[in-house]
């Protein structure tokens, strides 16, 4: 067994695995995160797309050994109990995602490329969407909802950067 | 996948101590993209893991009195954002940016994706056709060989059980050396190459001519190799879309592919032919247009 330690959605926790645990499955059955889906296990599908140390990551490809003293963000870790993240908005309003299975990982993908960049052209887009392989959509719906939330992400920092002083923001 | 054991070495020095405990009855662990896939398919487990994705050292870009040192471990996605390679080798930057999906680009590492040996891998042919080396260590000392010598055959390299793959090493001779990579896949995204092929070559300006052309291939014969007749048929030639085209037929003719579920033996000959007469001609025009920019 190994003793791992890592920052999980800001939150710190440990577990004791077997060297053979992947991220994903120390996510999903130590920690009770269940967002990031097993689909391919192979690292082709981007369902179980997680944030390691603000990169996408196939999480069934990382050993939880890897991650030791590391940063993770999982999709349980973009709403706050009365509001979602303006990346999954986007994707409900519009109707990006059919059967969901693909969305976790869709949507932390998006997360990892609106981090490096605020206003990606649909080339862009498409790039960073190309390990997240949908079923369902056809993808169309999936790049307007990530031009959707990176509109709503710009117009929301612009407003924070004005009101900054007189924003109190939850914990 | 099945059981095994785990630890993660501190530094080079740890893990070439290890590697040579263990030899053939460990696997590395780098970006674990390619490993993984293999455990989870493999019937028996390795007896340990030994995880060297924190050594450090192993993860510079690097110029030197030698050239330019990409550290095993530097990823995909480090050599797409590298400045330094953007500048110098900016084919080398489209070739990882062919690798995958980003995910698997911000995993994967150009020392895993070496020695995995496949025909098909995206890092080897620009590597190739700019000389580079490859660096190794083990109990017995450093050691560096041509880049084309690491390559033996499928899934096959030349390191020893105990040898631990550093790094690459573009010499400063070929600094800017222009470079291009061409790839066709049957998707643009998370795509395996048909084919794949890389051209560099300086330009006699004067005479607008090829001088010490270098064509490299992949997925069409056992390993990624060059194509050295077509290399000697460029070698002086006066740089035309003609001549780029014959160089790309007699490519074609040097390239021994297989036919398989993803294309025949014959595509790819035709593929050969195009995708390197395609690397010359974008080469050519990265070279132009950087003259261009340089005038004042």
């Amino acid at each position: 067994m190994i003793d791992v330690t890592i920052v999980v959605n800001g939150e710190t926790r440990r577990a004791s695995v077997p060297p053979e645990t992947t991220l994903l499955k120390l996510l999903r059955e130590n920690f009770a995160l269940t967002g990031a889906k097993l689909g391919c296990d192979v690292g082709d599908c981007g369902a179980c797309t997680v944030i390691v140390d603000g990169m996408a990551v196939n999480s069934c490809l990382m050993l939880a050994g890897q991650v030791n003293g590391r940063n993770v963000t999982t999709i349980e870790g973009l709403a706050t109990r009365d509001r979602l993240h303006p990346i999954q908005k986007a994707f409900e309003d519009t109707g990006a995602l059919q059967c969901g299975f693909c969305g976790p990982g869709a949507i932390m993908a998006t997360k990892a490329l609106f981090d490096e960049n605020s206003d990606p052209n649909v080339k862009d887009i498409r790039d960073a969407l190309s390990g997240s392989l949908c079923r369902c959509t056809g993808y169309t719906k999936m790049i307007e909802a990530v031009q959707e939330a990176a509109r709503v992400l710009r117009s929301e920092s612009r407003n924070s950067s004005h009101t900054r002083e007189l924003k109190v923001t939850a914990p | 996948m099945k059981a095994f054991g785990y630890v993660a070495a501190k530094d080079v020095g740890h893990a070439v101590a290890l590697l040579g405990e263990y030899g053939a009855r460990a696997k590395l662990l780098a970006g674990g993209t390619d490993l993984l896939v293999e455990l989870k398919f493999a019937a028996h487990g390795p007896e340990i893991i030994i995880d060297i994705s924190r050594v450090d050292e192993l993860k510079d870009i690097s110029i030197s009195d030698e050239g330019l040192r990409i550290g095993a471990l530097v990823t995909h996605t480090e050599i797409i954002r590298s400045p330094i390679i953007g500048n110098l080798f900016p084919a080398l930057a489209d070739a990882a940016h062919s690798i995958g999906a980003a995910q698997t680009r911000n995993l994967g590492t150009l020392g895993g994706n070496l020695i995995t040996c496949v025909p098909s891998m995206d890092s080897g042919p620009t590597l190739m056709a700019l000389d580079a080396q490859v660096t190794s260590a083990s109990r017995s000392g450093l050691s560096q060989v041509p880049l084309a010598d690491l390559f033996v055959a499928p899934r096959k390299t030349s390191l020893q059980s105990d040898e631990l793959l550093t790094g690459i090493i573009i010499p400063k001779a070929n600094f800017a050396k222009p470079a291009a990579f061409q790839k066709f896949g049957l998707r643009k995204g998370q795509a395996l190459a048909l084919v794949n092929a890389a051209a560099a070559f300086w330009i006699d300006q004067d005479k607008d001519s090829f001088v010490q052309p270098r064509i490299a291939l992949g997925a069409v014969a056992p390993t990624v190799i060059r194509a050295p007749r077509a290399e000697a048929f460029l070698e002086g030639k006066a740089i035309t879309d003609e001549v780029m085209a014959e160089a790309g037929r007699i490519a074609a003719t040097e390239a021994k592919p297989i036919s398989d579920f993803r294309a025949s033996a014959d595509y790819r000959r035709d593929l050969v032919a195009v995708l390197t007469k395609r690397a010359l001609q974008s080469a050519y025009a990265r070279a132009s247009n950087k003259v261009r920019e340089s005038v004042p």
